[in-house]
């Protein structure tokens, strides 16, 4: 791993450079370039299928590119595991919820913030770990999940298992933070719930974000990164992104905005 | 794997009281019974618990346990004094400690080997480290002797179990205990959170910044070394130790141990261990013989009829039956399973 010095100002949080992913015959990313700074609040919007899940992965480190580089916080991250880049300070959510069903919601915060903190093989019983547990109640209070700490995670209704997706991006307090559809399937008051959270993050929390919810995305969201068919096609603040024909005429004609 | 079974608490009432009534067991029961069954059923319990350890919280269905508990038990039966093997006449509380040892370092080398695979790949590569183990002994006599390694020296507080079997039981009783008690307490433990975690979600583990492999190595170095001690009990058990005891006959019956009792709570361990330990000494007495389907080999086919009705019928094994039945005691119904998530479209 190599420390490559950027000399922009100021210097991006993440830098993809030529990015590409093959999965067998799907090419589905294509040679991606994407700078964000410090800060940003970014949306990635795009169709089904555009490859905006498989660059989070990319960013994650869930899989390695065919081609191309990954710059985490002006780090070469390309090669380095996913667990590395998280202790780097970067949290995401999965697209379809990937909690830990088999155990409470307490502990499931309580995991994501052991996470990011030594003593992930410790014998001590873990109800003894103070600091770790406020933090877990903590963030199980303003994610509004407070009633349900011990109830099991396969027992929450799918709202409720969708925020716990985001807090548990939140409770490691991440320097970036990536969510993927955060919004799938909420509910109206729901949808308005997340969208306050996610405006009132601290700002010098790097939110990148993909939502197909047009609401939830445009009232987020300072500038936009538009993909289709592996490529970003377009760039631009939520304004301009509102008036693209492009965009027009590859997605918010699709019936995407139905919500909007 | 199928889904997951939450940490529990452990259930104090419940516990005191089977450990109160297997502690008065010995004036209840006859010596045989002590020590055919209840004897066999404590440590057959541990060597099905360290495999239900790491299938409920690990999500690891591994085969390699009777490989591992037959390295402790050729371990120590090599170290102390005994005829055939090495004989090495160390003494019997020092063996023991090393033979356990042996077994958690083995058992953290085939982990480091294994937790890369999961599902089916997981589960053929530790049968093949039973198989391995099995053939290396039955090969290497040196180590296993011409028929065995017998007459193999006992700790003290063992005792003569051919004059008394009772301080035989009472050690394995208690050790049971402790295993039972160390494994619960390890789940609530941040490592053992952390094993849920990964039996759930491998990919939200890694994502969160906790090194999977490390953990699944580390799980089963755990499970090999309470597999040692069942092994190390076996032996005692038997006072004599042969590659046939290890063979894979007993691979899948420890499997079939775990699954009667049930994969998903410890207790299951020694819930199928009594099951089968008591269908293994009483299904001539209590079955009729029916031609050839029911010959002198009838323990096998009830074995094998009883496996088949729980994988159908429960399988959560005996525990879950006993589960759902007091759920059903208890409260008139659950509320019904949330909806299943809407699936977003990819
Ligand atoms: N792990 C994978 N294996 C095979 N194909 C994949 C995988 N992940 C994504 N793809 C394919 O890559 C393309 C882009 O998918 P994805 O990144 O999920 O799009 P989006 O998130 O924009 O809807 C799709 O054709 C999808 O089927
Ligand atoms: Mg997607």
């Amino acid at each position: 791993m190599a420390a490559t010095a950027t000399h922009e100002e100021p210097a991006p949080i993440l830098r993809l450079t030529g990015i590409d992913r093959r999965f067998g015959g799907v090419h589905a990313v294509r040679g991606v370039d994407l700078q964000v700074r410090p800060g940003e609040r970014r949306a990635v919007l795009g169709p089904n299928g555009a490859g905006k899940t498989t660059v989070f992965n990319l960013i994650s480190g869930e899989f390695p590119p065919s081609a191309g580089r990954v710059e985490l916080f002006g780090l070469d991250v390309t090669t380095l595991p996913a667990r590395k880049r998280a202790r780097l300070g970067l949290s995401r959510t999965f697209q379809t919820s990937r909690l830990f069903a088999g155990l409470s919601v307490e502990d499931n915060l309580y995991l994501a913030a052991l996470g990011v903190s030594a003593g992930h093989l410790r014998l001590v019983p873990s109800g003894k770990d103070g600091t770790l547990r406020a933090a877990a109640r903590a963030m199980a209070e303003r994610i509004g999940l407070d009633t349900r700490l011990d109830d099991l995670v396969m027992d929450l209704s799918h709202g409720e298992q969708r925020q716990l997706e985001v807090g548990m991006a939140l409770v490691a307090e991440p320097k970036l933070l990536m969510l993927d559809e955060p919004a799938a399937g909420l509910s109206r008051a729901e949808r308005v719930r997340l969208t306050e959270t996610l405006i009132g993050l601290d700002e010098d929390i790097t939110l990148i974000l993909i939502e197909h919810d047009m609401d939830v995305a445009l009232r987020v969201a300072k500038w936009v990164t538009m993909m289709h068919d592996g490529r970003v096609i377009v760039e631009g603040t939520p304004d301009e992104i509102r008036a693209n024909q492009t965009v027009h005429d590859l997605y918010l004609g699709s019936g995407l905005i139905a919500h909007a | 794997m199928n889904p997951t079974v939450s940490t529990r608490r452990i259930a104090w009432p419940a516990l005191i009281a089977v450990v109160a009534l297997a502690a008065i067991a010995p004036l209840l029961v006859s010596d045989f019974f002590l020590s055919a069954i209840l004897t066999k059923a404590l440590w057959l319990g541990i060597a099905a618990a360290s495999l239900i350890f790491l299938a409920a919280y690990g999500g690891m269905v591994s085969l390699a346990q009777v490989g591992i508990y037959g390295i402790a038990g050729m371990a120590y039966a090599n170290l102390v004094l005994a005829d055939g093997g090495a004989a090495a006449a160390v003494n019997p509380y020092l063996a023991l400690v090393a033979a356990l040892l042996i077994a958690t370092l083995v058992g953290l080398g085939f982990g480091w080997i294994a937790a890369r695979s999961e599902g089916i790949y997981f589960l053929m590569i530790t049968l093949a480290f039973s198989v391995l183990v099995y053939y290396f002994f039955s090969q290497v006599t040196g180590l296993s002797g011409f028929g065995g390694i017998n007459s193999v020296d006992l700790p003290g507080i063992v005792g003569s179990p051919e004059q008394d079997p009772l301080p035989r039981y009472l050690v394995t009783l208690v050790v049971a205990v402790l295993v039972f008690l160390g494994l619960g307490v390890l789940s609530r433990t941040a490592f053992g959170l952390g094993m849920q975690g990964v039996r759930d979600e491998p990919a939200r583990m890694r994502a969160l910044g906790f090194d999977v492999t490390l953990h699944r190595t580390l799980a089963f170095g755990i499970a090999a070394f309470v597999a040692g001690i069942a092994g190390v009990l076996s032996v005692f058990y038997n006072t004599r130790i042969t590659p046939g005891s290890i063979n894979l006959a007993q691979t899948i019956d420890v499997l079939i141990v775990a699954v009667i009792g049930g994969l998903y709570r410890l207790e299951g361990a020694w819930l199928g261990a009594l099951t089968y330990a008591l269908i293994d000494n009483y299904s001539r007495e209590w079955v009729p013989e029916v031609g050839n389907v029911l010959g002198p080999a009838r323990f096998n086919t009830l074995i094998g009829v009883l496996f088949l009705i729980i994988v159908l019928a429960s399988p959560g094994g005996l525990i879950g039956i006993a589960e759902q039945l007091s759920r059903k005691v208890k409260t008139p119904r659950r509320a019904p399973a949330p909806m299943p998530a809407p699936q977003t479209v990819d």
